[in-house]
């Protein structure tokens, strides 16, 4: 037996060197110790001793087995040590670049937007939106804005033909269908679509025929905001307006409102800012937007009671804004979309 | 407009307050400074009067002359010059070595073409005194003594503002106008001009003709109309004051009677018309609806074709003005004029605006017109023309003039209280404060009590209702002044629009997954358009008046735009790789009318462009799918309700068919494609990689809907058990049909002891072992149950059963 015993030991010590794979080592641990294992049969012959044998045999079987299982176990910490190393692979290279050498960027102008939208929203204003195929009614008339007025000159509004139908821009009666030159319009929708007290802000594309160049584009975009209510005044348009302004341009920015006109409010003025923070363009008054009382000709025109509610609206430019912030000199980049542009906001 | 200050301090005295000031108040009262010039001669430094002894030509130059010069300091200079106007002992400027001329030009002494040259005789252009470059400034015979300083020659320059107007301030297109702002803003008294007694306004008088002329008014587009007829004047250049007021705001000297009109209309802003009186046939005047296809040559030297909304001044035979724009050639004051008839009159601002823009054709005249001439001071403007044409011209006017007409609106009447002025305002002011800016503005308060009667002259056509009436108080009150504060605002019960969330929601998810947002135009050309999208669409998408031919259309897809923006990024060797736009986008639906969508478009490089240590599993159509639904999954719209089809070859340029799909819901409230783009179109941009892309289209209706609250629904808490079954199919069999029919199947069998949970195609084969012609589709069918663990056997005579049954449902043999 002892013979037996050591002959398992020795054949196990042997094999198990050659074996790396988990199958290959269950099948060989089956043959030792399965139950037709060498060394479960070497065990069965323990009852057939005599009593006075068996302490002595059971001595050198748990010997062996001890042997063994430290044999198995060793082979299955190195087969376990294998498997994880085949698992993981080669050790990285912290250096090499990720191949996945894409990033997502929001493009700045929607950067500004979303910025400009959570400014207002703290004032609770909330986003409205209207057709950029709208009616000139909507665009014009309803915004005071008669037929004989500058503004409504084929040279600066892009028409389409007369027979267009839209589904999604209601007409007031047959007008034509223009692409919108200002958000403005969303003013009109949103007082048609519910009821004061209204506080909304509108950003959205608006279309000029103009001859695209550093400062002039085909298609822009604002941030119309409106707000109307049972007393609305001046004093509010010029604290919400250097609110919005100072959290843009910080609390250093001076502001001014400079009379204007626009046919839609009354009185009417441009906001100018001045800034020491604005590179080239720092410590002169620049017009960032134009903003007044909604003029009571609108609210008739929507059915709202101008004895009852006021109301100030403003438009403010996203490209404008845009580039005042980042610094950027031509407007052409926000619509070029070359990724080194894009890739610096 | 220009405005010059040496003209406004005939009208209103603001010699100490200085042109920064100036500058800075007129923006401040609306009046918008697009730019500050100098006019006539600024102050010049070594810049003298000189006197040309003698001169020959340069003896290598066949175009300079080497001229002898002597400026009154005894000594006689060389002076080398390319001018050819000058004789012997012609008196004219020199700029001698160390001046500085308008434009930062230094005069130094200098060799020319061997010759030495000390200084430059110059012209008036060169001295910021005009235009006029032909030749020196010649000042022969004026009685400078030589060796004076040019500055003392001429008078001091001025300050001209080129001042931008609104629509709603036609009052300040004249000198007058602008005087009477800055009087008001300053608080300073406004100096009529003299003599004052011509300036009282008087209705027409009626008188329609005289023995010179008679007139009559044909069309109600003219509502005024007066008429002098001056004779025996002598036409010759205006007086030099004149020249120099007209030059200062940029207007070019004619002759007396034609500058005398324009500097009255400078003056006044009410634009005047001379006539020669020999021209007017038949010594009648017309006022009437030009007709159709009636020719006329006008004052710009071209041909115009008149239409039946045109209105024009006629004599007997023949058109001579257009209303209220541009005079003719044919009846225009010349210098064998000897008798005039001065026009003054007013027509319909609309009428002017319609003819100005169908004839393309703008003027002082006509920029005046169309913002409203102030009707009641139109006669006046004709009487100060009329009496300066006698003083500076001579003649005499003959006969009464003719007076025709009504004023079409006068002063007005404005009621307003204190209080509506401070209600607007949302800040305290006095009565007395207001009521002293209505005074500057000359407008005239009677006080009811708590009620003022506020009356507006005539010449502010754009004061009249009372919050008019705020404006004008705070224009001249200041903006400064105006409390900035606390924000009074009460929430309200509103969320945002649901286009603009869910765009926001999409934007994160492209972002998140590595894409760039790009930003391009709306406006694309045709043939872009029919390439991609086909003839019906781009018909549609045209714009009646595009300003180039590239940007024609409405942009039916972002695809094209993004397809630029690889292609620039490609060539500029930036490495793009995914790239994104979300924006609205037009279709025509069946009827031809057209939709605004809203659009979320991606496009993804298959594979990276560039080398890489270590390459990557090249993206394809299941990408795009996988990502098109999750985009919609954001506007609500779950895969269950999307009916997914391949693209048919044929059916769109834009798709490689085999390599993309079309989805739309049920509602048709969105239409997604998605796959990869036609390779040969992709050509058409240079881009020779395979493009994955997708674009999903929104109508306003899927963002009409309610917001479903998510309800929470409960979950098995016992294991799942699975069954593998492969189904050999033909080859053009989807695997959606084939799983929508084995789910079917197996939730019949299954007769609702548990639930299908899942069926998942975990393999596609086709090939060896496989009929011709089929494929085996491999897969998992879960199954669970919610109150207990299944056993085998139950799952087992389940799944029997859905073999047994998915033979009869469908045409396919089980893969054993």
């Amino acid at each position: 037996m002892q013979e037996q015993l050591a002959a398992i030991v020795n054949e196990v010590e042997t094999a198990l060197v050659g074996i790396k794979t988990r199958p290959d080592f269950e099948a060989f641990k089956a043959k030792i110790v399965g139950g037709n294992g060498s060394l479960t049969a070497v065990m069965k012959q323990m009852g057939k001793l005599p009593k006075e044998e068996k302490p002595a045999a059971g001595k050198l079987i748990n010997e062996a087995k001890r042997k063994i299982e430290a044999a198995f176990a060793a082979t299955l910490a190195a087969i376990g040590d294998a498997e994880l190393a085949a698992r993981l692979g080669d050790p990285i290279d912290p250096t090499l670049p990720s191949p996945d050498d894409f990033e997502g960027r929001k493009h700045p102008l929607t950067q500004t937007r979303e910025e400009i939208c959570r400014i207002f929203s703290r004032l609770g204003f909330t986003i409205a939106d209207g057709p950029e195929l709208e009616s000139e009614w909507y665009c014009f008339d309803a915004l005071n804005t008669p037929a004989s007025h500058p503004a409504r000159d084929m040279q600066d509004t892009l028409f389409m033909p007369a027979d267009t139908v839209s589904k999604d821009a209601s007409k007031k009666a047959d007008e034509a269908y223009v692409m919108r030159s200002h958000t403005s319009s969303v003013q009109i929708r949103t007082m048609l679509s519910g009821q004061p007290p209204i506080r909304i802000v509108a950003p959205g594309r608006c279309f000029r025929r103009d001859t695209v160049d550093a400062t002039h584009s085909a298609n822009f975009h604002q941030v119309e905001g409106l707000w109307v209510d049972k007393k609305v005044t001046l004093k509010d348009l010029k604290s919400v307006l250097d609110f919005f302004v100072r959290e843009i341009f910080g609390t250093s920015v001076e502001t001014r409102l400079r009379p204007s006109f626009f046919p839609f409010t009354e009185p009417s003025f441009e906001m100018d800012i001045k800034s020491q923070n604005l590179g080239a363009l720092s410590g002169r008054w620049l017009e960032i937007m134009g903003c007044g009382l909604v003029d009571p000709k609108v609210f008739e025109n929507v059915g709202i009671d101008p004895q009852q509610w006021t109301g100030l609206a403003f438009g403010v430019g996203l490209e404008r804004i845009a580039m005042l912030v980042h610094g950027i000199d031509d407007i052409r980049h926000f619509y070029a979309n070359d990724l080194r542009f894009l890739r610096q906001f | 407009m220009k405005v010059s200050i040496q003209w406004l301090n005939k009208y209103v005295d603001l010699s100490d307050i200085g042109e920064e000031r100036i500058a800075e108040a007129l923006p401040m009262i609306g009046l918008e400074v697009e730019d500050v010039l100098k006019a006539g001669l600024v102050p010049l430094q070594n810049v003298v009067i000189g006197q040309i002894l003698e001169f020959v030509p340069h003896a290598n130059s066949n175009h300079l002359s080497v001229c002898k010069v002597d400026v009154g300091d005894g000594v006689i200079r060389q002076i080398v010059c390319g001018a050819k106007n000058f004789k012997q002992n012609d008196v004219v400027p020199v700029a001698l070595p160390g001046a500085t001329l308008p434009g930062d030009f230094t005069i130094s002494e200098t060799v020319m073409r061997g010759e030495v040259s000390q200084g430059m005789m110059c012209s008036a252009r060169e001295l910021g005194l005009g235009a006029d470059h032909s030749g020196l400034l010649i000042l022969t015979g004026k009685g400078f003594k030589l060796g004076t300083p040019i500055n003392d020659c001429f008078p001091p320059a001025d300050t001209v503002f080129d001042i931008s107007i609104t629509a709603n301030r036609g009052d300040c297109l004249s000198h007058l106008g602008v005087a009477r702002d800055l009087a008001a803003y300053f608080n300073r008294e406004l100096k009529m001009p003299v003599p004052e007694n011509i300036f009282a306004r008087e209705r027409p008088s009626g008188n329609a003709s005289n023995e010179f002329l008679k007139v009559s008014i044909e069309t109600p587009d003219c509502a005024l109309y007066n008429a002098w007829t001056i004779r025996g004047v002598k036409v010759a250049p205006s007086p030099e004051w004149m020249q120099r007021d007209l030059l200062a705001v940029g207007l070019r000297p004619i002759n007396n009677i034609v500058d005398i009109t324009n500097w009255v209309m400078m003056e006044l802003g009410s634009p005047l018309h001379a006539f020669d009186a020999a021209q007017i046939g038949g010594n009648e005047i017309h006022i009437r609806k030009a007709s159709e296809g009636e020719k006329i040559k006008l004052l710009d030297g071209k041909d115009y074709v008149l239409s039946a909304e045109h209105c024009v001044i006629a004599d007997a035979q023949k058109a001579m003005v257009v209303a209220g724009v541009m005079g003719g050639e044919n009846s225009g004051v010349t210098d064998a004029t000897t008798d005039v008839v001065l026009e003054a009159a007013w027509f319909d601002p609309a009428s002017v605006r319609k003819t100005s823009r169908k004839l393309a054709l703008s003027s002082d005249s006509s920029t005046r017109f169309t913002r409203d001439v102030d009707p009641t001071f139109v006669a006046v403007a004709g009487t100060r023309a009329a009496q300066l044409i006698v003083e500076l011209a001579g003649g005499t006017v003959a006969g009464t003039p003719i007076s025709l007409g009504d004023w079409p609106r006068a002063d007005r009447m404005i009621e307003i209280s204190g209080d509506y002025v401070r209600e607007r305002c949302g800040y305290d002011v006095e009565d007395a404060e207001i009521l002293d800016i209505f005074k500057r503005l000359r407008f005239a308060v009677t006080i009811e009590g708590d009620k003022w009667q506020v009356l507006v002259p005539a010449f502010r056509p754009d004061v009249d209702r009372p919050i008019d009436l705020v404006e004008e108080f705070v224009r001249i009150y200041g903006t400064t002044t105006i409390p900035s504060g606390a924000i009074d605002s009460p929430v309200l019960p509103a969320l945002d629009a649901k286009t603009a969330r869910f765009v926001a929601k999409a934007n994160d998810l492209l972002v998140g997954q590595g894409f760039s947002e790009c930003v391009h135009y709306t406006l694309r050309d045709e043939a872009e358009l029919k390439k991609c999208f086909g003839e019906t669409i781009a018909a549609a998408l045209a714009l009646a008046n595009p300003l180039t031919s590239e940007q024609s259309h409405i942009r039916p897809s972002l695809l094209p735009g993004l397809l630029d923006a690889l292609k620039l990024n490609l060539a500029a060797h930036n490495e793009p790789r995914r790239l994104f736009e979300t924006g609205h986008v037009f279709r025509p639906d069946k009827s031809g009318a057209l939709r605004e969508l809203v659009s979320v478009a991606f496009v993804a490089l298959a594979e990276p462009t560039t080398r890489n240590w270590k390459s990557r599993e090249k993206i394809d159509f299941y990408f795009a799918k996988k990502l098109a639904f999750d985009l919609a999954a954001r506007a609500g719209i779950t895969e269950q309700r999307l009916l997914v089809e391949a693209v048919a070859a044929g059916t769109s340029p834009l798709w490689q068919p085999g390599h993309a799909a079309v989805a739309n819901d049920r509602a048709k409230a969105v239409s997604i494609e998605m796959g990869l783009i036609s390779p040969k179109l992709a050509l058409d941009w240079d881009i020779e990689a395979n493009v994955i892309a997708g674009e999903l289209l929104f109508t306003s209706d899927t963002f009409k809907l309610a917001d479903k609250v998510t309800k929470f629904k409960a979950f098995s808490t016992f294991p799942p058990v699975s069954r593998d079954l492969a189904l050999v199919v033909d080859q053009s069999v989807s695997e959606g049909f084939v799983a929508d029919r084995l789910k079917a199947t197996a939730t019949k069998a299954t007769a609702k002891q548990f639930a299908v949970e899942k069926i998942n195609c975990f393999d596609v084969y086709q090939g060896k072992g496989l009929p011709e012609g089929k494929k085996s589709l491999a897969f998992e069918i879960v199954f669970r149950s919610e109150n207990k663990t299944l056993t085998d056997d139950e799952v087992n005579k389940v799944f029997a059963k859905i073999q047994l049954d998915i033979e009869r449902n469908i045409k396919c043999t089980i893969r054993k």
